[in-house]
């Protein structure tokens, strides 16, 4: 009823407007004998200035409202860098932003022909344009080649920490698969084959491979402060995204492609929190938990391709500890192979010799 | 007039078998007309209709965004099962967002103005007295309309339209008989239907758009002579001609993966632990023939804007416009560009690392002619006398908004900065603003100015500025403060699955209110339009020797007021002017313009 009632209301407000709009036009070509805009560009002139003021006022209003609340600063050595090539290209075109947006509405206003007597016949300047096409060509220019240098170094291949830690994400709808190499650094290879591929070993892990023993699957991804991590991706089924907004990481994980991208985290999240909560707006009470902000602050690893109907489910908490923590929480991990033991068809012989295998396969993972 | 027309057509709808050897019944004038003019209304009014669906499709999908937590009752009583409850289930929602954008990029702002704006300024500011091929030019639209009937026809099947986003990627949609996948349904296939359709329909019109300029202009009407909408929607059909192939490409081979399992884009795919039987594709190929149109159809979009806002510009500051070479060739070096930036949508699809370095450089590249053009527009208010009306007010507002999405653009050009934003509400506040906003923005300062054209009518004034005051204030309300939403992932249904993005619910209400504002504020336009075919303040011009009454409402240059009010079937009644002069000739010797048509005083010097 109500909703049926604002309907008619609105279309009421919309006969109204119609008949009053028509009936200015109507008055003013009966009083005037023709339709003039002069007075009309006058009273647009001003309404134009006056919203220059109100998107400018708008603007700043919503930086102070809205900035504290975005996502917090980077937590990885190159967020850092492609955070401060952000905010170094926010500013460029703050500045650019402001000066035309002044010049568009203000010409607006300044030269609507209630100010004017006549228009001033200048159809070209080729100095100006000259001007206007050099110098966005050398801040681009600049931008270009910052921009290049970062991204060049994050994927960097030669430049790999041989200590990283290799953990490896692989995607189903609506899901992740977290799988940590165990205590050999090492982890075991798969076969995508209908052979391997089965409802118990979705991943096609060829237990052959004694690397494979001691891998075990995670519900949270731990990462080392300071430690580079080389996350290998995969998909199963369609296309996802492995997305670290905290990390500035965001690496798409595609059905029969490897991915990977290659980080260092550089704040615990307890780092985090404490940083956190020096923050004004971290440290207000959240209504849900009851307790300031910051200390429920996680970091979470959420999908950022779209992969079907619960897209937006897909989220796993990322923890990032100390070197010390992270050896303490491998050891109270159960390794896959001991659950999947019983299942594994012809378990090998050369499952004890698994200690040897292991300097072979060093050369997998730097592949 | 219109409202002879309209006597007349019901006389025939009454008469029609007595008086079928009349030249023109019903049927050949209003329906499959060949006449550019009524090819064009016919285009705009179909993309009115869809900007309409289209709109609406968004207001659905911001109450679910705005108020994730609420129910709608009345949602259940139109959407019956797709809103159980009140509340947009999340098939319905993808389902939403997937067709909000293939109506909006493809059928209202490609369809729609494109198609509304070539056919109606092509033939009649280059003076010829219609398309090269006027049978090609109706099956164009009728092909568009097929397109719009099946597109429309997907949204009343059983398992609704498609929902894997407009970018169409595959796996998701390239396999059919997978019970986990979600727009991968009949929806789908009637959208590749649809899309192939509107391919043909846009190729047809685009050959004939290019043909026509090339070879049908008039005596004296040399390429430098031509208005700026006319290079801008002459490069547009060419983008159009060379890149849409591969959509369809990419359309036709994804059809094949879904209906005969062929493997083009899917490998090693494995649902519930069992590995299905594809091998050997690639989806990045898709991506690659998906973008290869995709990027280039965002300038598909601006570029007919770009020309119009600096025809209507130039018109209404009663000046030239500035830098009429630079503006061309600007528009030709995006034309260049346009096709060796698209994978700057791909920096992060597992695309090689050196080639995203090779596409940052090309796509910041492209911000230098987008500057050129708004120091010209800015350059040409500049000391202008200008008038203020709603079509002169959407001209600035489009200069406005370019600004403000060009300007982020550059962010997301760099790849380094694009790792973070890819796919986040950054991305959907930029796209917006650029190429969504400033393109409607372009369309309505067209549809104000050329309406009397159209129509033998004005327009509303009043309701004309209240319109674009609404769209200016709301579209900014919505997409500015977005901005600031950076890192939230686009295409979620809800964020309360996690702590980092749910912490901008009042933000998103307050998105939506303006989103339904705007909504509302298009149908002040809406109104408008149909009220002022009929009702509108009449044009009221001269009548001159031959009995036709000549006007130019807002003192243009260009030829197209040269015809008469009425609109003639050939365009002139006697024969096409010649032209001898530049397109901008106001404000010069002494005179506020100068039509293009009238010759040369002895001695006189022409512009440049």
């Amino acid at each position: 009823m109500v909703a049926f009632l604002s309907f008619v209301v609105i279309v009421l407000l919309f006969a109204v407007l119609v008949l009053v709009a028509r009936a200015n036009e109507l008055s003013q070509v009966l009083n005037t004998g023709k339709f003039e805009f002069r007075g009309q560009s006058r009273l647009n002139g001003y309404l134009l200035l006056g919203f220059l003021v109100l998107m400018f006022a708008g603007s700043a209003y919503a930086f102070k409202e809205l900035a504290p609340v975005m996502i917090p600063k980077a937590a990885s050595l190159h967020g850092v860098k492609t955070d401060q090539l952000f905010n170094i290209t926010m500013m460029i075109i703050g500045v650019a932003f402001v000066l035309t947006q002044v010049a568009v509405f203000y010409f607006a206003y300044r030269y609507n022909e209630s100010r004017v007597d006549s228009a001033y016949f200048y159809p070209h300047n080729n100095t100006l344009e000259v001007v206007w096409t050099v110098i966005p060509a050398v801040v681009l220019t600049g931008l270009i080649a910052m921009g290049m240098y970062e991204w060049m170094k994050i994927f960097n291949v030669e430049a790999r920490d041989k200590n990283m830690l290799v953990v490896e994400a692989t995607a189903k709808q609506f899901n992740w698969i977290v799988r940590y190499p165990g205590k050999d650094g090492k982890l075991g290879k798969r076969v995508i084959d209908t052979a391997h591929v089965t409802p118990t070993n979705e991943l096609g892990i060829n237990w052959e491979d004694a690397n494979s023993h001691d891998d075990f699957m995670a519900d949270k991804i731990y990462l080392v402060k300071d430690r580079p991590v080389l996350m290998k991706l995969g998909a199963q089924d369609v296309l996802h995204s492995f997305y670290l907004p905290h990390f500035r990481v965001k690496m798409d994980c595609v059905p029969g492609l490897p991915t990977e991208f290659y980080f260092t985290p550089t704040m615990t999240t307890k780092d985090m929190q404490e940083y956190l909560s020096t923050q004004p707006w971290w440290q207000t009470i959240n209504p849900e938990t009851g307790e300031p902000r910051w200390k429920t602050f996680k970091y979470e690893l959420a999908c950022a391709e779209l992969c079907g109907k619960s897209h937006y489910g897909m989220q796993r908490e990322v923890v990032v500890v100390t070197q010390k923590e992270y050896d303490e929480w491998l050891n109270t991990q159960t390794a896959i192979y001991e659950s999947m033991k019983p299942k594994v068809e012809e378990p090998k012989a050369e499952v004890t010799e698994e200690k040897t295998e292991i300097k072979v396969e060093a050369m997998v993972i730097n592949k | 007039m219109q409202t002879a027309h309209t006597v007349e057509h019901g006389h025939e709808v009454i008469h029609g078998h007595e008086e079928h050897h009349h030249e023109e019944t019903f049927l050949t004038k209003y329906i499959f007309s060949q006449d550019h003019k009524m090819i064009s209304k016919q285009f705009l009014i179909t993309g009115i209709f869809w900007g309409v669906v289209g709109g609406l499709l968004s207001v659905l999908f911001r109450l679910q965004l705005g108020w994730p937590n609420e129910t709608f009752p009345f949602l259940e009583t139109f959407l019956g099962k797709w809103a159980e409850g009140g509340k947009i289930s999340n098939e319905f929602y993808y389902a939403l967002v997937t067709m909000h954008g293939t109506i909006l990029v493809f059928f209202v702002l490609t369809g729609g103005l494109s198609g509304t704006f070539a056919n109606l300024l092509i033939p009649y500011q280059i003076g010829a007295r219609d398309m090269a091929s006027p049978f090609m030019n109706m099956l164009s639209y009728w092909f568009f309309l097929s397109a719009s009937v099946v597109m429309l026809f997907s949204f009343f099947i059983q398992t609704g339209p498609a929902s894997g986003g407009w970018t169409a990627y595959p796996p998701l949609n390239g396999m059919r008989n997978t019970s986990v996948n979600l727009g991968s349904g009949l929806g789908f296939d009637l959208w590749i239907l649809g899309m192939t359709l509107f391919i043909v329909s846009s190729l047809l019109g685009g050959l004939n758009y290019v043909a026509t300029v090339l070879n049908m202009r008039t005596k004296g009407m040399s390429m430098m002579k031509m208005p700026l909408t006319m290079w801008a929607l002459m490069f547009t059909a060419v983008i159009g001609i060379l890149s849409f192939p591969a959509l369809l490409a990419g359309c036709v081979l994804l059809e094949f993966d879904r209906l005969l399992d062929t493997s083009f884009y899917l490998n090693n795919i494995i649902i519930n632990g069992q590995l299905l039987g594809y091998k050997g594709g690639s989806p990045i190929l898709f991506q690659h023939l998906f973008w290869f149109l995709g990027h280039p159809e965002v300038y598909i979009i601006i570029i007919p804007a770009m020309g119009i806002v600096s025809e209507v510009l130039a018109v209404h500051s009663r000046k030239p416009i500035f830098g009429y070479k630079a503006m061309v060739l600007s528009i030709l070096a995006i034309l260049i560009l346009s096709f060796i930036v698209w994978a700057h949508h791909m920096f992060v699809t597992g695309l090689n690392p050196n080639l995203g370095a090779v596409f940052t450089l090309f796509t910041l590249l492209i911000a230098i002619p987008s500057a050129i053009k708004v120091f010209n527009w800015i350059g040409t208010l500049w000391k202008g006398k200008i008038r203020l009306s709603a079509a002169g007010l959407f001209g600035i507002g489009f200069v406005s908004m370019f600004i403000t999405g060009g300007l982020t653009g550059i962010i997301l050009g760099n790849s380094a900065l694009d790792i973070q934003l890819h796919d986040t509400m950054f991305v959907v506040a930029h796209f917006h603003i650029v190429m969504g906003v400033a393109a409607f923005f372009g369309m309505f300062a067209g549809v104000y100015h050329w309406f009397p054209r159209l129509y033998g009518r004005f327009m509303n004034e009043t309701l004309g500025q209240i319109h674009f005051y609404v769209t200016l204030v709301g579209a900014y309300a919505i997409f500015f403060p977005m901005h600031f939403m950076t890192g939230l992932p686009r295409r979620y249904y809800t964020y309360a699955n996690f702590e980092t993005f749910n912490n901008f619910n009042h933000l998103a209400a307050f998105i939506s209110i303006a989103a339904i504002v705007v909504f509302l504020g298009q149908l002040i336009f809406v109104v408008n339009f149909f009220y002022s075919i009929f009702k509108g303040r009449k044009v009221v011009g001269e009548k001159a020797a031959d009995g036709y009454e000549y006007a130019n409402p807002w003192g243009a240059t260009s030829m197209e007021w040269t015809a008469p009010v009425e609109r003639l079937h050939g365009n002139w009644p006697g024969d096409i002017p010649e032209i001898h002069r530049w397109p901008y000739d106001y404000a010069t010797k002494g005179r506020e313009f100068i039509p293009q048509t009238e010759p040369l005083k002895p001695g006189e010097v022409e512009h440049e």
